[in-house]
């Protein structure tokens, strides 16, 4: 089951001593003048949530933090940030998935980059960690321990069990270390159980069940400015002309916008769930763009962030490519 | 890029005005090929339903995804893609790049519950005006048992 997943047996680095390395490692780019700023989390105004910071002192590094509460994918800033000079970035396994993205179409370079890779235990949900026995706002701590999740509160310790606080992305996330790095901090765990999908399969039912799903959506674009991919100076919604969906809420335009979206995610989403968390109406798109790349994968042998992979799925082709015309060529 | 969608606003306005109920196709064809296939249709004096609106594009390498989506979102029973056999494309290779994307494309339509019915690529070559009539025609008999498109809406 999902309950038995922390740090693997062998010898790991407590996060707070990984987190201690983290800003020895920030420190020193940043002393060295190799990087203008380090792009990382730091405490958020409750314990439980983090919030991205730009170090550029090498004496603000203190601010670093690393803890299961570090669920922003930071690779979102890197496209205006390490434009024209070097970044340090610190960066989960998924982030790092993103930045091969950006490097794949050309959005960064990786010799603008220092890549601070971290093995990851997964990060924890906010809205699960509350529907436990204690209130969120009297938390004092988190980490990962052999048992689950350890939650220091005003009112003693806790355990929470995986199952009951980690990320959906994270229960069925299978790469637990970075891909690509500089300097790697930190070892990955065993990934989990893959979950079952919860939508529902027949056409029909299914048409109803996104449509019902999108309908919610009040167009605040939250999803879009998260998303590492959605890079676009300027977002096919927020143009006049031509008018591909229009402003107004409407369950029909909404619908537009996220097929739309799911379409130019196709391929390059790396799943790191941004989308999900942030939807203030929690419309649970990153399902709809799990489900399309697990298709380029199954078609094409293409995963997205990969960073064997030369050039975008949509990029390029291959002759014996599959035919998706109904009478074949 | 805006002609285009304009052509789809005003293709999904029209309404065939017959007794029976009759599907509105939204067809995107290739110049090169399907298109003049089409042309050849006509012109040979084919018969085959009226229930397609056909948008010319250069290439089915130009086929925005988009097109597709605002079709369906426009309320199009059905959409057809056609474009120049593999091989055949006047520039070399927009047909390849189109297969990836219509085939995403034809899985995202799937995912998001829209029947595989509603939604057809076919490559057809400018002397394939009988296949042209033929798809048409196909196509036409297809949706008509599927019935009217639900929309994109609850």
């Amino acid at each position: 089951m999902i309950d038995d997943c922390r740090p693997s047996t062998k010898k790991v680095l407590s996060m707070s001593d990984i987190q201690n390395k983290i800003r020895e490692e920030a420190k020193k780019a940043l002393e060295s003048g190799d990087v203008s700023v380090v792009i990382g989390w730091g405490a958020g105004t409750v314990a439980f949530k983090t919030t991205p910071v730009f170090i550029d002192k090498p004496e603000d590094t203190d601010k670093l933090v690393w803890n299961p509460a570090c669920v922003n994918n930071l690779a979102v800033y890197l496209p205006k940030m390490a434009k024209d000079s070097k970044a340090g970035i610190i960066a989960k396994p998924c982030d790092i998935r993103s930045i091969v993205g950006l490097i794949q179409e050309r959005q960064i370079k990786r010799e603008n980059l220092y890549i601070i890779g971290l093995g990851c235990s997964g990060v924890v949900d906010a809205f699960n960690l509350d529907s436990q026995d204690f209130h969120v706002q009297d938390v004092t701590g988190l980490d990962w321990t052999s048992d689950g999740l350890k939650v220091n509160t005003t009112n003693g310790d806790y355990t929470v069990s995986c199952s009951d606080c980690l990320r959906d992305m994270c229960g069925v996330c299978t790469n637990r270390n970075p891909a690509i790095y500089d300097v790697k901090l930190g070892e990955g765990t065993e990934p989990l159980e893959t979950r079952a999908c919860s939508i529902p399969e027949i056409p029909e039912e299914r048409r109803k069940y996104w449509s019902e799903q999108f309908s919610k959506c009040v167009r605040c674009y939250a999803c879009r400015q998260v998303c590492p991919n959605c890079y676009c100076e300027q977002c096919f919604a927020d143009r006049i002309e031509p008018k591909w969906t229009a402003k107004k809420a409407t369950a029909e335009e909404a619908w537009m916008f996220h097929a739309t979206r799911a379409m130019h995610s196709a391929g390059r989403c790396i799943s790191c769930g941004e989308c999900e968390r942030v939807c203030p109406v929690d419309i649970p798109i990153a399902e709809l763009m799990r489900e399309m790349a697990n298709i380029v994968k199954e078609r094409y042998d293409y995963e997205a962030g990969d960073p064997e992979q030369k050039s975008p799925v949509l990029g390029h082709y291959q002759d014996e490519d599959f035919d998706p015309a109904a009478h074949g060529g | 890029m805006s002609e285009e969608t304009k052509v789809i606003d005003t293709q999904a306005e029209g309404s065939a005005k017959t007794s029976e109920w009759q599907p509105r196709i939204l067809g995107i064809l290739c110049n090169w090929c399907s298109y003049a296939g089409a042309d050849l249709a006509g012109s040979a004096r084919l018969h085959y339903p009226e229930t397609i609106r056909i948008v010319r594009v250069p290439c089915s390498g130009r086929v925005d995804p988009m097109f597709v989506l605002k079709g369906f979102q426009k309320g199009f029973d059905a959409v057809m893609v056609l474009g120049c056999h593999p091989g055949d494309c006047h520039y070399a290779k927009g047909n390849y790049y189109a297969r990836r994307r219509i085939a995403l494309v034809k899985d995202l339509l799937k995912t998001l519950g829209i029947s595989e019915d509603r939604f057809h690529f076919e490559w057809v070559s400018a002397s394939e005006g009988n296949r042209f009539a033929e798809l048409v025609t196909e196509m036409t008999e297809k949706v008509k048992k599927l019935g009217p498109f639900d929309g994109v809406t609850p």
